[in-house]
């Protein structure tokens, strides 16, 4: 395969699946390897996120860490939480439904946290 | 021969998730290459002592795929978060004979080489 598409669809915090996924797709920079964000995926995109308190890594950083891998945004999760307005983490593309859907199912391979 | 890899990432008997991923890897043993990489959770299932009452032994049909020669791996940082100890060999004294612990970048290695994916 040279293309994997990770697809995250739980909240960056509370859970071990953001931190998995991330990592997984840090390894694969070697393939063109994207981050889809969708529902609650999408609190990963927002600019600054502090982790201190919950003394767990701060997500976004991992982000900013691998410019190699491309990070989308579906754009209609971000719109149904109220997020249209909030900043984010500038390395996000947002991309409409049938752009995100277009581009998951382009990729060698699909893995969903 | 081609190459099929299959990535799991929640553990044995709170569903039958890991039930369904051996019967796919051992229908696929006979047209592939097998590759399972155990992620999160997961690690859990080659776990060595396990007896369960009403189930069977996911354990075992896992070490039954390794012996038909799937590569059944499980990811180093998931395993020591869960307190099982790799030895220099990628070998685990509380793990079933003939799956290892290893590096995060073999899934990458996996996946690279891989046909098909399965993700469940």
């Amino acid at each position: 395969m040279r293309s994997i598409f990770y697809l995250l669809e739980s909240a960056p915090y509370g859970s071990e699946k953001a931190y998995g996924i991330l990592n997984a797709a840090a390894v694969s920079i070697k393939m063109d390897a994207t981050l889809g964000l969708y529902a609650d995926g999408v609190y990963l995109a927002l600019a600054g996120q502090k982790s201190c308190l919950l003394d767990v890594p701060n997500l976004s950083d991992i982000l900013y860490a691998y410019p190699e891998l491309r990070i989308l945004a579906h754009e209609p999760s971000l719109a149904e939480r109220g997020l249209m307005n909030r900043g984010l983490v500038e390395r996000v593309e947002l991309v409409d439904e049938e752009d995100f859907i277009r581009q998951a199912l382009a990729a060698d391979g699909l893995i969903a946290l | 021969m081609k190459t099929l890899t299959i990535i799991l990432t929640d553990g044995p008997y709170i569903s039958q998730y890991a039930d369904m991923a051996y019967k796919i890897a051992s229908r696929a043993l006979n047209l592939f290459q097998v590759n399972i990489f155990l992620y999160l959770d997961a690690v859990h299932i080659p776990k060595s002592g396990q007896n369960p009452s009403q189930f069977k032994n996911t354990g075992l049909l896992f070490q039954e795929l390794a012996d038909r020669g799937a590569v059944v791996r499980a990811c180093a940082r998931c395993a020591a978060a869960r307190g099982y100890r790799a030895e220099e060999d990628g070998s685990c004294p509380d793990y079933l004979p003939g799956i290892k612990i290893t590096s995060l970048y073999d899934l990458a290695e996996m996946l690279e080489k891989s046909d098909r994916l399965i993700a469940l």
